[in-house]
């Protein structure tokens, strides 16, 4: 048993890259100098995919599978080698740091999930994000991103060869199923799992298909 | 659909449930003052005894599948919340092989908890939520709302988190963690324990004999700062007044508060303004100098402990308070014996997430 609901797609982006994402218009983005410095690759990336969908305000449902990696291997680095653990790095080490500074910079109030369903991350955001359209009849933002750049990833990585990447779509529950299709089997190849379904749904909206069914 | 509470288990560093229920009306910690993770600097933590903590998870989850209406799982879709996931044992891979060879991903991310009750019991669908400390409120407030809708008939909500180094560690860097037993609400309180801690709720849309109803669930972002509350407490307070909301209740039908009460200078005071801002003479008190902050796997205990408080009828008193810093809020000294109908319990996180819930009795 689940529910299928229809959702309309209103906005759409992706981004990835091998290493490093090169241009995520922070500058633009998050002009204070002193908050862009503090914010982690997952929230630089969250950002700009969050601009793209000129999304500002409203419930965010956020999915990464490994979360904040370069923080987690600061302070664990800091730990072997018995140095001081920063504040910073701690703080930014939790799955919703990225999620939190778009609320700090949008002074956005509203309620933010994050979901860390490993393979399965992204398409849970979705059931989740779905489910707030459902609840709440606003639009919800629903994103996804990996950063997984750090020293020595090869010694781990065996499942993309994107390092950086990132994934959303801005949704709201559609009016009727009218025109509604099933998530299609778009591959991406070398993307990581954790990402492939939102971006699924984005390269659909790019050919066309705004209106699709989810299994909450 | 109304969601109903009709099974649930714990294990915290004072036990199981029936022992917890009785280390917090006796006021006993299972607080221990703990040198192995900072042997220069003795802190406080709440450990629980086990051989394997999966096992043991595992364990908890059975005893509420034995004591439901299921014969299994396949019908119940399992909803985890957890700060750390596997973080422990990639920690002791990486501190004794100094590289990642040996750390398996998929037992590193959060994931591990799901995908490791998903072999053993088969649930029809699992996610995972990991909002820091109310990644289990989440999870009971994602419960509700898909059984409102009518999208499942049974979720298993699931808060489970280990100590390691990280946490302990990054609490220590951030100058809240206490060196003795944490005193929530005191005016000279020191800081937080950080514990671990597993809790288990079975949440479906049939009511039963024993079943406690989850009535209102409300979350909220402060918007203010990463780690520190919001001091005018106006997330707080929306949480809690998103919860009552939903709830279609008022707050002055709430007899209880359990709070989040972490016994950090920041947590307590905003928290404290809010209930004073929001209710008039409701009791509130936090159990955390009992259990720790169990991070991640806080909501779901506490959604625990209010459960039985409304089935006891008996609030329990503040331990460790001696000198309370907000007189305007009423903290019990004592266990309040008296009819429970509404308790709502608050779930704090970093990233100024907030989470309200509110659980009701049904006799």
């Amino acid at each position: 048993m689940s529910k299928k609901v229809a959702v309309n797609i209103i906005s759409a982006s992706k981004i990835y890259a091998p290493k490093k994402i090169e241009d995520l218009e922070e500058k633009r983005i998050v002009p204070k100098m002193i908050i862009r410095r503090r914010l982690t690759r997952n929230a630089k990336i969250m950002l700009y995919i969050a601009d793209k969908c000129a999304f500002t305000n409203g419930k965010i449902v956020y999915a990464s599978a490994f979360g904040e990696l370069q923080s987690t291997v600061g302070i664990t680095d800091a730990i072997l080698n018995k140095t001081q653990i920063s504040p910073t790095l701690f703080q930014n080490s939790v799955y919703n740091s990225a999620p939190s500074y778009f609320s700090l910079l949008n002074e956005d109030k509203d309620e933010i999930i994050t979901i860390s369903s490993g393979k399965n991350s992204s398409l849970d955001a979705l059931k989740t994000a779905a489910l707030q359209a459902l609840i709440s009849n606003e639009k919800v933002l629903c994103v996804a991103t990996e950063c997984l750049d750090i020293n020595k990833i090869q010694e781990i990585n065996n499942c993309t060869n994107y390092l950086e990447a990132g994934a959303g779509v801005v949704l709201k529950i559609a009016q009727d199923e009218s025109g509604a299709v099933d998530i299609e089997d778009l591959q991406e190849e070398g993307l990581i799992d954790s990402l492939l379904d939102l971006v699924k749904v984005v390269k659909m909206w790019e050919r066309g298909s705004t209106k699709i069914f989810i299994n909450l | 659909m109304k969601a109903f509470i009709n099974g649930y288990e714990s294990s915290s560093c004072v036990g199981n449930t029936k022992e917890l229920m009785e280390s917090i009306y006796k006021q006993q910690t299972g607080i221990t003052i703990d040198t192995s993770y900072m042997p220069e600097s003795p802190v406080g933590l709440g450990k629980m005894k086990y051989n394997d903590f999966f096992e043991s998870l595992n364990s908890i989850v059975l005893k509420v599948l034995d004591s439901s209406n299921l014969e299994n799982f396949n019908d119940t879709l399992l909803i985890v919340g957890s700060s750390v996931g596997g973080m422990k044992e990639s920690e002791e891979h990486y501190f004794k092989d100094k590289n990642y060879k040996n750390i398996d991903a998929s037992r590193h991310a959060i994931s591990v908890i799901s995908d490791s009750l998903e072999k053993e019991f088969n649930f029809c669908d699992n996610r995972s939520i990991s909002t820091a400390c109310t990644s289990s409120a989440n999870a009971l407030l994602l419960a509700k709302r898909l059984i409102n809708v009518g999208a499942y008939k049974n979720i298993l909500v699931v808060g489970a988190d280990t100590l390691c180094y990280t946490t302990v560690c990054g609490f220590y860097a951030l100058s809240v963690l206490s060196s003795k037993v944490c005193t929530p609400f005191n005016e000279n309180r020191e800081g937080m324990n950080v514990a671990e801690g597993i809790g288990v709720l079975l949440v479906q849309d049939e009511q039963m004999n024993n079943s406690i109803e989850l009535v209102g669930v409300g979350a909220s972002s402060d918007a203010y700062h990463m780690t520190n509350p919001d001091p005018e407490a106006k997330g707080a307070m929306t949480s809690m007044l998103n919860a009552l909301r939903d709830a279609k209740i008022d707050a002055k039908d709430i007899d209880y508060v359990n709070a989040h009460g972490t016994g950090t200078m920041a947590n307590d005071a905003v928290e404290g303004l809010g209930v004073e801002k929001l209710f008039k003479d409701v009791y509130i008190s936090s159990t955390k100098a009992i259990t720790g902050h169990t991070l991640g796997a806080a909501g779901a205990i506490e959604a625990i402990i209010s459960c039985e408080i409304i089935k006891q009828s008996n609030i329990p008193a503040q331990t460790n308070l001696t000198d309370p810093q907000n007189k305007n809020i009423n903290i019990p000294r004592k266990n309040i014996k008296q009819a429970v109908k509404y308790v709502i319990s608050n779930s704090f996180a970093f990233g100024g997430n907030n989470v309200s819930i509110i659980f009701g009795g049904l006799n």
